[in-house]
């Protein structure tokens, strides 16, 4: 905390001081450096270009030139296991012990469907979409001391995870988000502040499209009654009575689901969230609706 | 720490209260026809970290027969902070720059006229060889690192550079008593004679700048000052630290003056600059 002294003391001195105005103003000292060309003893002869050459000549050689020999990004040649390395994802781990550490320190709420919004909500995982990220897939470690009913939803997962989740009475589901749409379910303010439409999530590319349309899995595009079969035959091979969901006090949150081409909970693509004046602005136009919903 | 600090301002707080010989009442603006007693726009300032004493200045009104009609109390952390002369030069320097287009223009070798023909042969005349009499080495030639037109010096200035030369500047004029408080820009006449003289009464500056919460000014006000070029009306979003310098009064509205606060006080205190959430001088604690 500052002392007043010394502002006191320099709002009194300027009562005696000539009015401040745009003639008697000047920058701390060394605060402006004069931008000169070096003339004289070491700033003169080359100035800084260095001797002959196309970097004295101001005709400089193309980037990444190495003057003949081969250049580093000539030097490698394509290798088959690059192939397709932009197209692969990669997913943040989140294992089942951390999951339940969450939800027992009260940093996850479990009232609501977990989601990629939720996760990343707790602060402690930061998805990029520009370094190829996918979101966030949970792993089996610590599953035998899972004990929560969540409806959750995350992009990979494993057999032994599913039967984790849903031996407990919860419900587990994967899903895609594309680049865009895992920018905007990760960063919904973000979205909001920029004042654009929310957009409709895209399918997912063509080597993913089968993971998520299998209900083993429990993929988003997959048939729900392959799911709801699917779930029983899980817990025979687990060997636990699969709980039944409909007679449980959360049925509504376990079964809420999000539509393929819907990225927030309760928020439909098209809709444009103000923030500032707390409206949410939707679409009247025929011809955007039906963009929107197809 | 800052609980022992809180309780220091509130002693200093209640201390200045008990000092003062008029009675605390509410924060109400009574109407100018009301006005037997003198009202006192006092404020809770609980936000107030600095141990700088709140400052009080008088509430007066555009009537030339009446003089003050009552106090405001200005939060210190806009109108008493330590003046910063080295970053009001920067917002000064910044305004004038940012704008800047400069169309300073000069022709290149290849672009002045002339120059295609080798003025003599390469060699037996006995003089210095050139291939073209427009280089930069001859007299009327190109110019080989000159200015070429529409340079812009665009940059932007931090937003903690901009808000402490609001609160410097408000200070300054504050403390060299150029910043007037007034009730409303309502006017009882619409002559520009009547304001200059006002002015000249009460030795409010040559120059003189209006500042009121909204940018639909009353119609006398505009209609006084319309011709009138070194009086100017502005409203609060366009207050800025040249134009303060170079009006040398600065008059504000009750409702600038609440506008301002709340709006600086809001960029002095948000979490996301939370480096800034520090004033300039109390970094050394």
């Amino acid at each position: 905390m500052a002392s007043s002294a010394g502002t006191e003391k320099a709002l009194s001195l300027l009562r005696r001081l000539p009015r401040i105005s745009l003639s008697n103003l000047k920058p701390n000292p060394g605060a402006h450096k004069n931008k000169t060309r070096g003339r004289g003893i070491h700033g003169g002869k080359t100035h800084g270009a260095g001797s002959k050459g196309s970097g004295q000549r101001q005709n400089f050689m193309r980037l990444g030139y190495e003057t003949g020999n081969n250049p580093f990004y000539l030097r490698f040649p394509c290798q088959s296991y690059y192939k397709g390395h932009h197209l692969k994802l990669s997913y943040i781990p989140l294992c089942m012990g951390k999951l339940q550490m969450l939800v027992d320190t009260n940093r996850l709420r479990t009232d609501i469907p977990v989601d990629l919004t939720q996760l990343v909500a707790t602060g402690l995982f930061s998805v990029h979409p520009e370094e190829k990220e996918g979101g966030i897939m949970l792993e089996d470690d610590g599953m035998d001391h899972f004990q929560t009913r969540m409806n959750i939803e995350v992009q990979w997962a494993s057999e032994a995870v599913i039967a984790a989740v849903e031996r407990n009475g919860g419900t587990i589901t994967t899903a895609y988000y594309d680049p865009v749409a895992l920018g905007a379910v990760c960063k919904p303010m973000a979205l909001f502040k920029r004042g654009v439409a929310i957009p409709k999530r895209m399918l997912p590319p063509q080597h993913l499209i089968d993971y998520y349309s299998d209900p083993k899995n429990r993929g988003y595009l997959a048939d729900p009654d392959l799911v709801a079969e699917e779930r029983f035959i899980l817990a025979q091979k687990y060997g636990y009575e699969l709980p039944d969901i409909s007679s449980s006090p959360d049925k509504d949150m376990l079964l809420e689901r999000k539509d393929p081409r819907q990225i927030y909970y309760g928020l439909e693509p098209g809709w444009v969230v103000n923030m500032k004046d707390k409206v949410i602005i939707k679409p009247t136009d025929p011809v955007l609706k039906e963009f929107y919903a197809s | 720490m800052a609980g022992r600090l809180h309780s220091f301002t509130a002693v200093i707080r209640n201390f200045t209260r008990n000092v003062s010989t008029s009675k605390v009442s509410g924060s109400e603006i009574r109407h100018v026809s009301q006005a037997s007693a003198p009202l006192i726009l006092d404020e809770k300032f609980d936000n107030a970290r600095n141990v700088v004493a709140a400052r009080e200045a008088w509430v007066e009104t555009l009537d030339a027969n009446t003089s003050e009609v009552g106090m405001i109390a200005l939060h210190p952390d806009v109108f008493a902070v330590c003046p910063r002369m080295d970053i009001i030069h920067e917002n000064v320097v910044w305004q004038r720059k940012y704008k800047m287009v400069s169309k300073a223009h000069t022709k290149t070798k290849p672009e002045v006229r002339g120059g295609g023909r080798k003025p003599w042969p390469q060699k037996g005349t006995g003089r210095a060889r050139h291939s073209s009499i427009r280089s930069p080495l001859w007299v009327g030639g190109g110019v080989t690192h000159g200015p070429r037109a529409f340079t812009t010096q665009f940059y932007m200035l931090p937003i903690v550079t901009r808000i402490h030369g609001l609160t410097s500047t408000l200070s300054v004029k504050f403390a060299q008593d150029d910043l007037k408080i007034v009730e409303s820009l309502q006017m009882a006449s619409d002559e520009p004679g009547y304001i200059e003289k006002l002015c000249e009464n009460r030795q409010w500056g040559p120059s003189v700048l209006f500042v009121d919460d909204t940018d639909l000014m009353p119609r006398n006000i505009t209609i006084a000052t319309d011709t009138i070029q070194h009086m100017n009306l502005m409203p609060v979003y366009g207050l800025n630290v040249y134009s303060m310098l170079k009006h040398s009064t600065l008059v504000l509205t009750v409702d600038a003056v609440r506008r301002l606060e709340e709006r600086i006080l809001y960029h002095l205190n948000r979490p996301d600059l939370h480096k800034e959430n520090a004033t300039p001088f109390n970094k050394q604690n």
